[in-house]
């Protein structure tokens, strides 16, 4: 199937557990032949399937989660990112994971979408039905975000930072 | 550029999105700015890690089967649905061939007889689309406006939209005009609605062999009304749930009006 593992990788990592991104992309498939020939040749086929999947994981998480979803207040994230968080020198595939999943769900797409499967703002803006400023808005917060949630974890684990060449392998 | 003004653009700087002459102001600031290297290093390396880590996912093992066999499924669903009257509506057309006729009486009878298999093929090129796009999508019965479906139809067929409306009696209004795809191929498709029946106009470029000699034909498929004509490059048709003379009442008073654009604009 094309661009599964894509569509799967985006899902869980957005919704943060696999049971539920394997339905939301099963979902996504079955939408997208439904609708496939509203689909123009020539388009974006990857784009489209993932308009389709951003669209199935926000029904969803309305369906599935009776919690109201919390808006970060706009402070805490100012305050998050007025810092210049300090990178660690050597990151592990489980600590950007787990820092990744503590940055607001908004935020996470904008980075997922534009540093991992590398889709440029103006597509992003399509994909995400928002303006290109809003875009760069959320990424630049989320990359910043994203930062500070791994020098935090770094300091939590009591290892060294950006600098300190102490770090054990 | 100073380290402030350069920090701005550090994140449209590691997408790519910067104007070329701003990336070079990057660079050459950076070459002589060990922060700013720094800086800039370390957002790369937070991208590189998350990239290589989140691409690392596995996929659920089973996942892809699992997801090919809910669209056969629904696929079989969908098909035993549309199928059950196309595949009626395609046997009936062209076995009750009675029902096929040459409009304006034609001594013709003959040839029409002769021809008769291959018409109902042709003819069945638009009932297909009518039951695909009209039939089977539940569309909104409250018009579209005019600038909507220029969009939909392009600048090729945005002009018909409002000639085929003025041929139109003024009970029937047209809902939708747009492109669409049915069976691989292209249609303009124009939906009509008069109470709960339905209507359609249905244009699409003709294929190599495919041809009404220049008639104008109607069939009677099961519920559905089909005429279809031609001009030099398309094949056009009315397909409806009216009865027979409805059906070709509209389509002769749609008939001048659409070969007349398409020979104007379209051939």
């Amino acid at each position: 199937m094309p661009h599964l593992p894509e569509l799967y990788r985006t899902a869980a990592r957005l919704l943060g557990d696999s049971a539920q991104a394997e339905d939301v992309v099963q979902e996504t498939y079955l939408q997208a032949w439904k609708s496939f020939d509203r689909f123009q040749p020539g388009t974006n086929c990857r784009a489209w399937l993932f308009k389709i999947l951003l669209h199935t994981i926000y029904h969803h998480r309305r369906k599935w989660f009776s919690l109201r979803r919390v808006k970060e207040s706009e402070e805490v994230l100012e305050q998050a990112v007025a810092r210049m968080p300090a990178v660690p020198e050597r990151i592990t595939e489980e600590e950007i994971l787990r820092a990744l999943g503590r940055v607001p769900a908004d935020y996470r797409a904008a980075v997922l979408l534009a540093d991992v499967e590398e889709f440029s703002y103006k597509e992003i803006a399509g994909l995400l039905n928002v303006p290109i400023g809003t875009v760069m808005s959320r990424l630049s917060r989320g990359r910043k975000l994203l930062r500070e949630q791994l020098s935090e974890l770094a300091r939590s684990y009591g290892i060294g930072l950006a600098g300190q060449e102490d770090r054990s392998a | 550029m100073n380290c402030e003004e350069l920090r701005e653009y550090l994140d449209a700087c590691l997408s790519q999105e910067l104007p070329v002459g701003t990336s070079r102001e990057v660079l050459q600031h950076v070459e002589g700015c060990p922060r700013c290297a720094a800086e800039l290093a370390a957002r790369g390396r937070v991208r590189s890690a998350l990239q290589a880590a989140v691409r690392a996912t596995p996929v659920p093992h089973g996942l892809e089967a699992k997801v090919q066999r809910a669209v056969r499924a629904q696929h079989s669903r969908t098909r035993a649905g549309i199928y059950t009257i196309a595949v009626a509506a395609a046997a009936m057309i062209c076995l009750a061939i009675v029902n096929l006729s040459r409009v304006k009486a034609s001594p013709e009878e003959a040839i029409l007889k002769k021809n008769s298999g291959r018409l109902a093929v042709v003819l069945n090129v638009g009932l297909r689309d009518h039951l695909y796009c009209a039939v089977f999508r539940k569309y909104s019965r409250q018009p579209e406006s005019a600038a909507q479906m220029a969009a939909q139809l392009g600048p090729e067929f945005a002009g018909l939209a409002p000639l085929v409306q003025a041929k139109l009696p003024t009970d029937l209004r047209i809902l939708q005009g747009h492109r669409c795809t049915a069976g691989g191929r292209q249609y303009v498709h124009f939906i009509m609605a008069r109470g709960d029946r339905l209507l359609s106009l249905i244009l699409t470029r003709k294929q190599p062999g495919e041809s009404l000699a220049g008639g104008i034909y109607q069939a009677g498929v099961d519920r559905f009304e089909v005429v279809g004509f031609e001009s030099r490059d398309y094949l056009a048709y009315v397909v409806s749930d009216l009865d027979a003379q409805q059906n070709l009442r509209l389509a002769a008073s749609l008939a001048p009006a659409v070969r007349e654009y398409l020979g104007a604009h379209l051939g």
